[in-house]
């Protein structure tokens, strides 16, 4: 069947009709679809930050727990002076009084420039380690003297003490009865370990 | 939907219906001679793009059974057009209706029922009128072609029957089988009491009967046919009276105003007989098959065109609509679990703000306490004290009075650092107190090697406990089978230096 002008003329309006009402139902559906899609990435969005909260409430308990048992070693830490800057000074007033104190015969240390062990990860700063190595020459009437030696340095804080290596050998000098001459000799090695908190309050 | 125009045509006067919304009414009555097709025309100024039918009630009806080879589409059009034009000398106004397939031997055929109108040209100028009018006309019908439609309204099934009504036109008599028309007749009637009437409708469809055995249209012998009688209104008494059914037919009557009701008829105007069911029928449920050409039709088909095209649109938009509904059912619902989710989430927050307020105070970060003291824990764990390895040497030294130590080395380590003891392999990678004594054997005589290598296996042994593990020893002598031994038993003078030995103990970190 073919079409008169005049009969395509009458036809053209609602053909107009037609596509303004397809062009309407096909913008319905976009935008519903796009308004859905929205919405499932907000739904997404909060059902992510709800189950973060969730599980950071789940897991208060153990962190309470763990504060508190944790808060003692942090302050004694921070009693210490371990926590913090290298107190150098005090290290090497702290060595003199032993030397003293202990009297003994014959002492020379070196503290070494200081390096990083290593960086633990934080939040929001991370902790560092830092050791700085002393090397100790002791001359030692008895054995006993380097052990009161490494005690007395343990006791004065300041840092963590870490002894890698001590030898102790004999002099080979004879004792006389008019002065007091060392009969052994002992070399040390010891870090001098500091932490630094970065997200510390001072 | 717009009102519908129905132009019920007899053979004295023809009537226009305006057909709505259930409803007739009678708009205009014409006279059937050429002063009514003038005042038609008339009428039918200012209705253009009006919708227009026609419904004959003529008694000139010609109904004709036709073979032809089962066929579609143009063949099957080119061959009734032919057989048409076989039978009627003006095929402006006739049509062909099938009655299905009949297998004739190998060949299958279909049926066809060609019908017209016996006198074509009585029509003619009143749908010139209607076609220079401007009208749009759905078709032109006869009344028998709307007989099946209105016996299924009235619940005849698909057995035989014999519509009966009597019509401003006469007695109208339709016969249906199989939902399809076979034939009709219409007997001119004239004014008669109701008794009359039914007398008269049970001869002639005693009439019809004989005349369609006859056309073997029905069997000579069989199960009676079903006449289905549509009353005047209040007279179904009297025809019931009248009808009794016998052996060939059984006479079935319904009420005109019960029929209007089951196809539909609401208001019909005073005065119309049963035509009103057939005009009803014409405007609301019209059968496919009908007498007028596509060109006659054409306005109409372009007018179905144009409605159509928006339905499809409207229902395009209906269709998206409703998805999109149900779209944004989908976005209200979830942005409700969003905000329920946020709800939660902000609940929790709050809740772990409470508990954590009530923390100890720490001077950092919770994250930041744990990892000092994990790690510290660890460096210490690490470390160790010189002095419990010299009390532990000290007291096993306590048992070995002829030991002489020269050297004691005690360092952090581990333990493959040093070549192990053979049969004893020091768990290799922990992190362990490594003490490493040198010393000599005093009180034995330096050339007897068995009882010098003795007493340094017996003090090895002796360290190797309280959590020490004997790492290496290096005896005075070489015992060994790959090493080199060597005597100098007696003949010369002894130096008196005491045999040296060095034996490494380790015991690990917790």
């Amino acid at each position: 069947m073919r079409f008169t002008r005049d009969e395509l003329k009458r036809l053209l309006l609602p053909v107009l009709i037609a596509a303004v009402l397809a062009g309407a139902g096909v913008f319905l559906l976009e935008s519903a679809g796009e308004a859905l899609a929205a919405a499932e990435r907000e739904l997404a969005a909060a059902q992510t930050e709800r189950r973060q909260h969730a599980e950071r409430l789940a897991r208060i308990a153990e962190e309470e727990r763990e504060v508190k048992q944790k808060l003692d070693v942090y302050q004694r830490l921070r009693e210490l002076h371990i926590l913090g800057e290298e107190q150098r000074l005090e290290w090497a007033d702290a060595v003199t009084r032993i030397r003293k104190e202990r009297e003994l015969l014959d002492l020379r240390y070196r503290v070494d420039r200081q390096q990083q062990l290593f960086s633990a990860t934080g939040k929001p700063a991370n902790v560092d380690f830092y050791a700085s190595r002393m090397s100790v020459d002791l001359a030692l009437l008895h054995e006993e003297d380097l052990l009161r030696f490494l005690s007395d340095l343990r006791d004065s804080g300041n840092a963590f003490y870490s002894v890698r290596r001590c030898a102790v050998e004999r002099t080979g000098q004879a004792a006389t009865g008019v002065s007091i001459a060392p009969r052994l000799r002992a070399s040390c090695e010891i870090d001098l370990i500091t932490i630094m908190d970065r997200a510390a309050k001072s | 939907m717009g009102p519908r125009r129905i132009l019920y045509f007899t053979a004295e006067d023809h009537y226009v219906y305006r057909a709505q919304g259930g409803s007739l009414e009678l708009e205009a009555k014409f006279t059937g001679d050429d002063l009514g097709v003038t005042a038609f025309r008339e009428h039918l100024r200012g209705q253009r793009r009006a919708l227009y039918a026609v419904l004959a009630d003529l008694a000139g009806e010609d109904f004709h059974e036709e073979a032809i080879p089962y066929l579609r589409g143009a063949d099957r059009d080119a061959v009734i057009q032919r057989r048409l034009a076989q039978r009627y000398r003006d095929t402006r106004l006739a049509t062909a209706l099938s009655l299905g397939q009949a297998l004739a031997g190998e060949r299958r055929n279909e049926r066809l029922l060609l019908t017209s109108f016996t006198n074509t040209q009585q029509l003619a100028p009143w749908l010139d009128a209607l076609e220079e009018a401007g009208t749009r006309l759905s078709g032109v019908y006869s009344v028998p072609l709307l007989a099946p439609a209105l016996a299924a309204r009235l619940g005849v099934k698909r057995e035989r029957a014999l519509i009966v009504a009597a019509t401003r036109a006469g007695l109208r008599q339709c016969f249906v089988d199989q939902n399809r028309l076979r034939f009709a007749r219409l007997e001119r009637t004239v004014e008669m009491v109701p008794q009359a009437l039914a007398m008269f409708v049970r001869s002639e469809t005693q009439r019809l009967l004989q005349y369609l055995v006859t056309l073997r249209a029905l069997p000579r012998e069989g199960a009676p046919v079903q006449a289905l009688v549509i009353c005047p209104p209040g007279q179904r008494a009297v025809f019931e009276q009248a009808l009794p059914s016998d052996s060939r037919v059984v006479f079935r009557t319904i009420d005109m105003a019960e029929a209007a009701k089951a196809v539909g008829l609401k208001r019909a105007p005073e005065g119309t007989a049963a035509e009103a069911l057939y005009l009803h029928l014409t405007a609301r449920k019209p059968p496919a098959e009908q007498f007028a050409s596509r060109e006659e039709r054409r306005r109409f088909f372009v007018w179905q065109l144009q409605r159509g095209i928006v339905a499809a649109g409207a229902l395009g938009f209906a269709g998206c609509a409703l998805y999109g509904a149900a779209q944004w059912l989908a976005v209200i619902d979830t942005r409700e679990q969003a905000a329920a989710a946020r709800a939660a989430a902000r609940q929790a927050q709050q809740q772990y703000e409470r508990i954590t307020a009530a923390f100890p105070v720490t001077q950092t970060s919770t994250e930041n306490l744990r990892v000092t003291v994990v790690e510290f824990t660890r460096l210490a764990r690490e470390s160790a004290l010189p002095e419990p390895a010299f009390v532990h040497v000290s007291q096993v030294l306590g048992k070995f009075p002829q030991m002489d130590l020269d050297a004691l080395t005690w360092s952090i380590g581990r333990p493959a650092e040093a070549p192990a003891e053979k049969g004893k392999p020091a768990r290799q990678g922990d992190l362990a107190v490594i003490v490493q004594i040198s010393g000599r054997v005093n009180a034995t005589q330096r050339n007897d090697y068995r009882a010098i290598t003795g007493q340094v296996q017996s003090f090895a042994a002796a360290l190797a406990s309280a959590g020490y593990q004997l790492v290496r020893t290096q005896l005075p002598f070489d015992v060994t089978s790959e090493g080199t031994l060597s005597g100098d038993i007696g003949t010369g003078p002894d130096t008196g230096q005491a045999p040296r030995f060095t034996i490494t103990i380790a015991n690990s970190l917790p």
